[in-house]
């Protein structure tokens, strides 16, 4: 795959054991490298990976016009506690807001008389107040004072503090107050001290979540500054002289400038690039409404992709236990930023089963890691896990892995019969059916989140399943919800990072401006947006790609707390428009929670959001004339589905099979880094673009 | 070779087979109630369960057994809806029920708290018969009675907090029953709050409803049933499992309660912890009479306090349903503080109910002392209402926490307390509440020296001044307020908290921890401080650097408790 006008594309998705680099081009041309994470330095295995790739293809480093990161730097430096040191200035009275905090304590925690609250990021001795006030309506109740504000700015500066992040009260209302502050603090501080200010970062009401979300970002900032800068020297002594871009949590990409400035944003890169892939695969064959499900070896993530666009949260909660099985996010930090819904559960290939005391079987959130793994690896595990199930199951052929892994089902049977088979009394294939199918009732689990329990019915929805372990679960896991059609992505293993070149540039902007729905000014609403869509275009990087612009409404009922955010079209407001947008709330409040409610409405936040399309990858679909019959299988196995076992089940290779090609289940199919699992209830056929697409055939057909 | 199985993936009746349903089953039975206490709280109308604090959403079987119960719902509410449940089923026969029926009750005497909390149950079918009830509960705005928003602290009975439902149909076949629904709307101060809370609760148990219909079209009614057995009986099994962990003995424990803001007098609340060979029973003979005031803890609030305490000293992830209660037993002796006789008020409950979880902890912390905590400090309640402008009411519930007591080996925690309460993610923020309401927040932070001195010390308390921009009546409920939290083993007691009006002419009023209707004109400042919770230890052991931090973090200002002699000064 090589031409001299032909542009090439780059995806890097660094995980926390593989680094996939993507390179696609514009001729639909696409190959994928895996190497290993370089945890002390990720930018040396990125730009090893890249090296090899280009190598391999011969590719001028030149020629590379995009390259799309797809990170979890923020995410790690949070958990990790080893973000840079800073300072918190707030308004006088509630320099305590950070330590007083919200403290929701999940249900186990509860009843731990010994539970410990989470150290606030910033200590009370960085922790400073200034003399001033805003109310809700933006005006000043107190004014600054301008002395006692260089007072602060240099004892902020006096501190050690490398940055300083600014949130005062109602600012999302009057930013002027952190304006001020933060120009004295770039006074007082050296040049390359970190600035920011909450009225920058997300100018939305409440002020403890916009708080923290500043602070991440100066928590985060200086390090994913530097980090990016050295991958830009690394990358141009490689001769690719492209700018480099980043994935953002809600699913579009944003320049590496902006990750420095709102790194907060980056903090669920890697889970949108996933349900970017979903979508992407979607728009390929041309399906509107898509489950995106990701089974790795530790977690499965899973979202909903409805008309091309990914669903979003604005709750999210960086190093939450997350929303899987319908518990609120509780622990973590709490940003307010726009974040891909995506239901998170401890199950994956190397999660563990277990049987608890009272004798119920369990599997996970503990994994075997890629260190030791699997028992079946061979490389000292002893615990049984989900890979060990589908080894015995027969999914997984026993023998060579890529990646130099090698599988031994004697060893998988062996940690199944110790823990999981003997203290239930079943016999050891029936134990590794049990851990799949456990493991499939907490996948099911986390999509019930991301759709029944938003009001979203998937039976009409394609699931896209992939990840290492995905195509293994996703015909069974779909049938579930009477899902009918699955499709596994070529190249399902790194489907994420293939995603991150499929995806446009976008920016989000916010502002909360209360204002009764009925007596809402629509020439104050038509500039409300307009500032927005001016901000968020002045983020974007330039390019020649067009400019869409999507808006939403916060909206609810007077006297509740709670909001739903509601599209708005992007035609010229007008009272028009407004009662669109409050019509759409009340079906969406029915929908969600199906109550008919009436009465007055207020509006709350707007939001904009600008995406800029951008030349970038589009595969070429093969054509294809009329069913083409399998070839011969490669193999037969014995495989248990549930229900039933086959003694002799074709396995086939993916590369073996064209577009066109028409299987009926049960088979296996191997591709390079995963195996898709066509139960007797599916057939299995290859599209004009080489996915595997999974149909249920309707109970009673004969096979 | 296909050997075909009936009925799909889980439909096999074998022990292995159960074993594997089981966990699924139990998936989706906690899902169920999660997605109804989700739909109650996200669309309530009352800004204090908006945030999730006072709500609870549970799935029991037609004989009153507690199935499953979300995890949101507040421990507070642990036994709410089964007690609720069992007290409609000695009313209502189940064959008086039809599909689409929906039933409330809020009578404390019949498995309710207080009026404010409304329990909503729909009887769920299958094949002709009432199999499960669904089940939401909520703190509404308000129900009427002597005070705004169910605060009536000085309420001296049942009839001074606000209307009183026996067990009543708010819908029957799938209609609404105008005349309930009427009546509570007519007797409410805030008519379209209370309407919208009910029509949460109903929401909630709707989504029930559906979620077992499915189950049962999946699994069929006999399988599902069985299931649900299992699940018990794997609870009961695990907390006698764990019982027989808590060394055999009878442990006695006992809380002062300050006062009942009526009369002259403290109340004791007495507890026996009889630890079996797998039981627990834990017997309140000795404890006070009833009280005149409103600090009474009916049955269904007293049996949540015994079976939260009774939960901190066993493995949490024990599901909680009916298997937990297997194993407990109670002694209520009637007539007091913890079994009241009608009609004595039971809106102030907290105090009560807290100072029996208190008396709990501290018997079973003599049989585990590495568990032992020192007494925390409590939630103070207020309610704000005036007129807007317009001449629409106003009204804002709130509350504040105190700190919790020092632990064996570790301080306590800030402005969180106590255990058997929320943390504070159910308080409202700064921003959304000023822009509701006519006020402004001028302060809210922690209290320095607060913490009860000790070895480990105690949590700190928190104080808000909230500045009045019209005029507003103020109604104040704080307890352990004149006797803060004590320490335990040579800790010393956290500092008392106190509710004070700042006029705006320069005055300070001090106002008792219970009292109802204040005046307040602009300008006025409502100052809330909440108490410290108590230390543990002598605060001589406390180790040097320990109170270093403190001082650097400004938790400690003044040292001198901590600098007589001691092992860590000497």
């Amino acid at each position: 795959m090589s031409a001299d006008s032909t542009r090439w594309f780059l995806g890097v998705d660094v995980g926390g054991t593989f680094t996939d680099v993507v390179l696609a081009d514009t001729r639909g041309g696409v190959d994928v490298i895996k190497v290993r994470t370089t945890p002390e330095d990720q930018r040396e295995g990125v730009a090893e990976g890249i090296a090899a790739l280009l190598a391999a293809h011969r590719v001028d480093p030149g020629s590379v016009v995009r390259l799309v990161h797809g990170t979890t730097l923020a995410t790690n430096v949070i958990l990790e506690q080893r973000g840079t040191d800073i300072a918190f200035v707030t308004s006088r009275g509630f320099g305590d807001m950070l330590r007083l905090g919200r403290e929701f304590r999940q249900e186990d925690e509860r009843f731990d008389l010994f539970f410990r609250t989470p150290a606030p990021p910033v200590p009370q001795s960085r922790t400073f107040e200034v003399n001033e006030r805003i109310d809700a309506a933006g005006r000043v109740l107190v004014p600054l004072d301008s002395a006692q504000v260089e007072a602060v700015a240099a004892e902020v500066a006096g501190s050690g503090a490398a940055a300083v992040a600014i949130c005062l009260l109602h600012a999302y209302a009057h930013p002027a107050h952190e304006e001020v502050v933060a120009e004295a603090c770039r006074a007082a501080m050296p040049e390359t001290a970190y600035v920011v200010t909450s009225s920058e970062v997300w100018p939305e009401m409440r002020e403890y979540e916009r708080a923290m979300t500043t602070v991440m970002c100066a928590y985060v900032g200086p390090v994913m500054s530097g980090y990016l800068a050295g991958l830009g020297t690394r990358l141009e002594t490689l001769g690719i002289r492209c700018p480099i871009e980043v994935m953002e949590s809600s699913g579009g990409v944003m320049s590496a400038a902006l990750a420095a400035r709102r790194p907060i944003a980056t903090v669920e890169s890697g889970g949108a690039a996933g349900v970017i892939a979903a979508g992407f695969v979607g728009r390929l064959i041309d399906v509107d409404e898509v489950i995106s499900f990701d089974m790795g070896g530790t977690t499965a993530k899973t979202g909903v992709v409805r008309g091309g666009r990914p669903d979003i949260t604005h709750d999210f909660h960086v190093g939450g236990i997350g929303s899987a099985g319908g518990a609120r996010p509780g622990s973590g930090y709490p940003v307010k930023i726009p974040v891909v819904d995506l239901a998170e559960v401890g199950a994956g290939g190397g999660s563990i089963a277990w049987v608890d005391p009272g004798g119920a079987l369990r599997v996970g959130p503990r994994s075997s890691g890629s260190v030791p793994g699997p028992a079946g690896y061979g490389l000292g595990g002893t615990e049984a896990t989900v890979t060990d199930a589908n080894l015995v199951l027969g999914y997984l052929r026993p023998g060579n892995l890529s990646g130099g892994v090698s599988l031994d089902p004697e060893l998988s049977e062996k940690a199944i019969q110790q823990a999981v088979a003997g203290p239930l009394g079943l016999d050891v294939t029936g134990a590794a059916r049990a851990i799949h199918d456990v493991a499939n009732a907490s996948m099911a689990a986390a999509i019930r989140v991301v759709t029944v329990q938003r009001g979203i019915d998937p039976r009409s929805f394609t699931l896209v399943g992939f990840g290492g372990a995905g195509p293994m679960h996703a015909a069974e896991l779909a049938e579930t919800f009477g899902i009918t059609s699955v499709v596994i992505p070529r190249a399902a293993g790194v489907a994420s990072a293939v995603g991150l070149v499929t995806a446009d540039l976008a920016a989000d902007r916010i502002l909360t401006r209360l204002m009764p729905a009925d007596t809402a000014d629509p020439a104050e609403v038509a500039a409300i947006f307009a500032r927005l869509e001016d901000q968020a275009v002045a983020e974007l990087p330039g390019g020649d790609g067009g400019l869409v612009v999507s808006r939403a409404v916060d909206v609810r009922f007077r006297g509740q707390a709670h909001q739903l955010t509601v599209p708005a079209p992007t035609e010229p407001v007008t009272r028009q428009t407004l009662e669109t947008v409050t019509a759409t709330f009340i079906r969406q409040y029915h929908e969600t929670y199906g109550i008919e409610m009436e009465g007055p409405q207020e509006l709350v936040s707007f939001r904009a959001r600008v995406l800029r399309t951008v030349e970038k990858f589009a595969p070429v679909p093969h054509p294809v004339e009329g069913p083409v019959a399998p070839p011969e299988p490669t193999a037969h196995r014995t495989v248990a589905f549930a229900g039933s076992v086959m003694d002799s089940c074709p396995v086939y290779l993916w590369s073996d099979l064209g577009p066109g090609t028409r299987l009926a289940g049960p088979a296996i199919i191997e591709g390079v880094d995963t195996t898709v699992v066509a139960p007797p209830s599916h057939h299995a056929a290859i599209d004009p673009w080489g996915n595997v697409v999974l149909t249920r055939v309707p109970p009673g057909t004969s096979t | 070779m296909h050997e075909d199985r009936e009925g799909g993936e889980a439909a096999s009746a074998s022990a292995a087979s159960l074993a594997i349903t089981a966990e699924i089953v139990r998936n989706a039975l906690a899902v169920a109630v999660e997605e109804a206490s989700i739909v109650v709280v996200r669309s309530s109308h009352s800004s204090n369960i908006q945030e999730g604090a006072d709500a609870a959403g549970a799935l029991l079987d037609a004989g009153g057994r507690l199935v499953a119960q979300s995890a949101a719902t507040s421990v507070m509410h642990s036994a709410s809806l089964r007690s609720g449940l069992r007290s409609i089923l000695q009313e209502i026969a189940l064959d008086e029920l039809r599909p689409g029926d929906v039933l409330a009750c809020n009578d404390p005497y019949r498995g309710g708290i207080h009026a404010n909390d409304i329990m909503v149950l729909r009887p769920v079918f299958a094949e002709d018969r009432v199999r499960w009830f669904g089940g939401t509960l909520i703190h509404v705005a308000d129900m009427g009675g002597s005070a705004v928003g169910g605060l009536g602290s000085l309420a001296g009975d049942t009839y001074a907090e606000g209307v009183l439902l026996p067990p009543v149909w708010l819908y029957r076949e799938g209609k609404p029953n105008r005349d309930v629904l009427g009546i509570i709307e007519r007797n409410s101060r805030a008519p379209g709050k209370v309407v919208g809370d009910v029509q949460a609760l109903v929401a909630g148990v709707n989504v029930i409803a559906r979620r077992m219909d499915e189950l049962t079209q999946r699994y069929g009614i006999d399988e599902l049933e069985r299931q649900v057995d299992h699940f018990i009986d794997y609870a009961a099994r695990r907390i006698r499992d764990e019982i027989r962990r808590i060394p055999a003995g009878s442990y006695r424990g006992s809380f002062t309660i300050d006062t009942d803001g009526v009369s002259d007098r403290t109340f004791d609340i007495v507890t026996t912890v009889n630890v079996g060979d797998a039981d627990i029973t834990v017997d309140f003979g000795g404890t006070a009479d009833q009280s005149p005031g409103a600090i009474n803890s009916s049955v269904s609030q007293t049996l949540s306090g015994v079976l939260y305490a009774i939960r901190c000293f066993v493995d949490p992830s024990i599901p909680m349903n009916e298997g937990c209660f297997d194993a407990i037993h109670t002694v209520l002796p009637p007539g007091s503080m913890v079994n009241p006789n009608p009609p004595a008020a039971c809106g102030g409950r907290v105090v009560t109910v807290t100072a029996a979880v208190e008396a709990i902890l501290q018997a079973l912390s003599q049989a585990v002392p590495d568990r032992a905590v020192a007494a925390s400090a409590l939630i103070h309640v207020y309610t704000l209402t005036g007129l807007h402008p317009d001449g629409e009411r106003w009204l804002s519930l709130g509350y504040e926490f105190g700190g919790i007591g020092a632990r064996h080996g570790a301080d306590g925690p800030d402005a969180t307390g106590a255990y058997f309460l929320g943390g504070r993610s159910v308080i409202p923020q700064i921003e959304p509440l000023e822009a509701q309401l006519p006020l402004v927040i001028e302060r809210c932070a922690l209290v320095a020296d607060s913490g009860g001195p000790g070895q480990w010390r105690g949590g700190l308390g928190v104080e808000m001044r909230i500045r009045l921009e019209s005029s507003a009546q103020l109604t104040v409920r704080g307890d352990r307020m004149g006797m803060p939290p004590p320490g335990a083993h040579g800790g010393w007691p956290g500092g008392a908290g106190h509710f004070a009006i700042e006029r705006a002419g320069g005055a300070t009023e001090w106002l008792n921890p219970k009292q109802q209707h204040v005046p307040l004109e602009a300008g006025d400042v409502f100052v809330m401080r909440t108490s410290g919770g108590g230390g543990m230890g002598p605060p001589a052991d406390r180790l040097p650097e320990a109170l270093a931090e403190d001082l650097a973090e400004g938790r400690v200002s003044d040292p001198a408790p901590y600098a007589a002699t001691g092992r860590a000064a000497s």
